[in-house]
């Protein structure tokens, strides 16, 4: 009888937890798997983008994608851009954040306007960013001709390696806030017990940084670093309002040829197919990253 | 010119029949029909608040005549409208009247049983009163109209300052590349430009550019739309592209519409090569040149070719399955009402032309003060655009091609031009890959 009880508790306790997870799981269902399984259909077919129909044409989408110069290109650009806005974005965040920390008088007010590239929309920033830029009434070049380190204006976003440089820098400059946060919420709980140890064993501040600051921070870092990796290696909109994937492709990355495959061609299968790809990418670095941090942990 | 004067011009024969068409139209429609409200959305990618002011106007003036039907009035834009237009199509959420959008674009959908047939609502709107062979770039392969033009846009012309001419001993407007060349250097100098070419990876670079393959005696395609890149003039353009490079500020690397358009209405550039917005822009943000500005077709190289005007003829149509089409016809043929029509025109002055003989000829229409100040370059950009042409029809000899916005919209005539004239690759090796890559989209 008592058995029987525990058993029909037991039960009710399964059904209610199936209850209680089951929206989450719908949600999950709606919005990661059902556009995930879509994504993969579609790349198997030969589909235009207006009118969604096509034909099927199994993996030929992935055979031409595999042989293409500008696949290959792209990724190439779109690790470069990955690897140096993070980069960036890491260091500027860091030592923002170190200076941050400190005890001065306009922190509270520093604090706040660091946000502002985080927060302000990509339209906004491009605009702004490519009227520093122009050439003809750019401040960048104004500020430099008047001060005589250039004769002529320099093109920052129509030649190389300038315009690559020119998105990693204001991709670092629109996203390192993000890097602000969450390295500053960290640097605040870091016992001063253990600065001050270290200060009475005569350390000095740049080894209290890789000694105590730095490992401290390494969990914040380790998951700081995939988030941007994977948002920084998707980033479509301000790469395409900056260069539109120029000078030739040279900044073409993979979202911008997904784009480019999708709605300039109406090829909605192949952009598929180079979004599914885009993904499988991902996960293989996601998979390598979090296998090393792991045996690093051991 | 007094009010009883406005008066008797505004009733006009034109007027009068186009009434009498819209009421013939209005009669054959199922009376059910006007017993339910009608939505009409109109999405267009024109969006300047002059326009968007003057597009309010003609709603409201249709609104009035038809008790019922609602129009909305939504802006797209030039560079996003593919996607924006997918998602409609693909959904099934469509607009029921979009306009301005280039004629090669609907081309491509009216292919793929996305666009409506327009034959009625030319008829509503009075085919003879069209210039000659102002529809022809609407017929579509099977003998039917996709579209109209809502205008007529003379994208390429060459701007020209008179004040800078006399100075640098310019005595006349270039008609061939040469000359265009040795003028751009003459002026070129204490902190101006010769021109404003675009190079960027965009759609102005590639449109440009094949009316340079055109002023050079080239083409895309043959008229039976076969590849026809791969050219001597081809090649002659792409040198005359490369050699102006130098001619032009470093940031034409990146150069589009707004940039360049910028870049001769601010001074920087000597020269411009843009629409007719030029006229009004100058008037409103560089005053002190207004006096000096004028315009001419864009230079050839040599006068043996004749001039090439890249129209994208600016367009009307109707998605198929639009839930309101009758409505939707009757919207899109009240478009071209002298009142509200010449009233849309006004907004961009000399930028979208009209396409109607008796509008451009209409007293209100004149009676524009960038239109009167600027008469002579005005009836050019008419007569240019009127005779204009763009990749989805290349000239009078050449097939509708429904796939000149994807060949456009890929950016392989904007790689070609960056890969040579900024990149210094083999022309060789370039052209063949583009027209490798050419085929492939018209294969689909």
């Amino acid at each position: 009888m008592i058995k029987n009880q525990k058993a029909k508790l037991e039960r009710q306790y399964a059904t209610l937890g199936m209850m209680l997870i089951a929206p989450t799981v719908l949600v999950f269902c709606a919005v990661i798997v059902y556009p995930l399984v879509s994504a993969i259909y579609l790349s198997l077919f030969d589909i235009y983008t207006p009118t969604l129909q096509g034909e099927w044409v199994g993996l030929d989408n992935y055979r031409e994608l595999l042989g293409k110069g500008e696949f290959w290109t792209s990724l190439r650009n779109n690790i470069i851009w990955t690897v140096g806005t993070l980069s960036l974005q890491i260091l500027f965040g860091i030592g923002m954040a170190l200076v941050l920390h400190q005890n001065i008088w306009f922190r509270s007010l520093a604090r706040s306007l660091i946000l502002f590239p985080y927060f302000v929309s990509t339209v906004v920033a491009v605009l702004v960013w490519r009227w520093l830029f122009n050439d003809l009434y750019g401040i960048l070049n104004h500020l430099m001709m008047a001060a005589g380190l250039i004769d002529m204006p320099i093109d920052y976003l129509g030649s190389m390696p300038n315009a690559m440089i020119s998105v990693i820098l204001v991709g670092a400059w629109k996203y390192f806030p993000f890097v602000v946060i969450a390295v500053l919420a960290r640097l605040q709980t870091i016992p001063d017990a253990l600065y001050e140890a270290a200060r009475i064993d005569g350390a000095g501040p740049v080894a209290r940084f890789f000694d105590i600051t730095l490992p401290q921070l390494r969990d914040v870092l380790v998951v700081i670093i995939m988030l941007r990796a994977i948002w920084d290696f998707k980033e479509f909109d301000l790469i395409f309002l900056l260069t539109g994937g120029g000078p030739v492709t040279s900044t073409q990355t993979l979202p911008l040829l997904v784009y480019k495959e999708a709605f300039s061609l109406n090829h909605m299968g192949m952009a598929a197919a180079y979004a599914v790809t885009m993904m499988a990418v991902m996960l293989v670095f996601m998979i390598v990253y979090i296998r090393k941090t792991r045996e690093k942990e051991a | 010119m007094s009010n009883s004067g406005n008066g008797i011009f505004n009733v006009t024969r034109r007027g009068a029949i186009k009434g009498l068409a819209a009421s013939t139209l209005l009669s054959t429609l199922p009376v059910r029909a006007w017993a339910e409200d009608v939505t009409l959305r109109w999405w267009s990618p024109q969006g300047s608040p002059d326009q968007v002011a003057a597009y309010k106007f003609q709603i409201e003036q249709f609104e009035a005549m038809h008790p019922g039907v609602k129009v909305v009035f939504e802006t797209t834009s030039d560079e996003g409208y593919a996607p924006q237009l997918a998602a409609a199509f693909s959904s099934g959420e469509v607009p029921d009247v979009v306009t301005h959008l280039p004629s090669f674009s609907v081309a491509s959908y009216y292919a793929n049983g996305l666009v409506e047939p327009f034959d009625d609502v030319i008829e509503a709107i009075g085919a003879s009163d069209y210039y000659p062979g102002a529809n022809d770039v609407f017929k579509a392969a099977d003998g039917k109209y996709f579209g109209t033009g809502i205008g007529n846009t003379a994208a390429n012309m060459l701007w020209l300052r008179k004040d800078l001419m006399q100075a640098a001993g310019v005595d006349k407007a270039p008609e061939t590349w040469d000359e265009l060349r040795a003028a751009c250097q003459a002026m070129q100098g204490g902190g101006v430009y010769g021109a404003p070419l675009p190079y960027g990876r965009n759609s102005m670079t590639s449109l440009i550019f094949i009316g340079v393959i055109h002023q050079a005696g080239g083409q895309v395609f043959t008229p039976d739309l076969e590849v026809d890149i791969d050219s001597e003039a081809t090649r002659a353009a792409l040198d005359f592209y490369g050699s102006m490079r130098e001619l032009c500020p470093p940031g034409a690397t990146n150069y589009s519409w707004g940039e360049s358009l910028t870049a001769f209405v601010s001074g920087a550039s000597a020269t411009g090569i843009y629409a007719g917005r030029v006229l009004a822009n100058v008037n409103a943000q560089n005053p002190d040149i207004a006096d000096s500005v004028t315009c001419a077709t864009y230079p050839r190289i040599s006068t043996d070719v004749a001039p090439w005007t890249f129209n994208d003829f600016p367009s009307v149509f109707i998605p198929a399955q639009s839930k309101n089409k009758d409505a939707a016809k009757m919207f899109a043929a009240f478009l071209f009402n002298p009142e509200g029509y010449i009233k849309q025109l006004h907004a961009a002055p000399g930028h979208v032309l009209p396409v109607l003989k008796s509008i451009s000829t209409n007293p209100m229409y004149l009676d524009n003060p960038i239109i009167k100040k600027y008469e002579a370059e005005v009836d050019l950009m008419a007569s240019a655009s009127a005779g204009g042409y763009n990749l989805g029809y290349e000239s009078s000899a050449h097939k509708s091609n429904e796939k000149g916005g994807e060949v456009v919209g890929s950016g392989v005539i904007a790689d070609l031009v960056q890969r040579v004239v900024l990149n210094g690759e083999n022309v060789d090796t370039v052209l063949s890959e583009t027209s490798q890559s050419i085929e492939a989209i018209m294969k689909g």
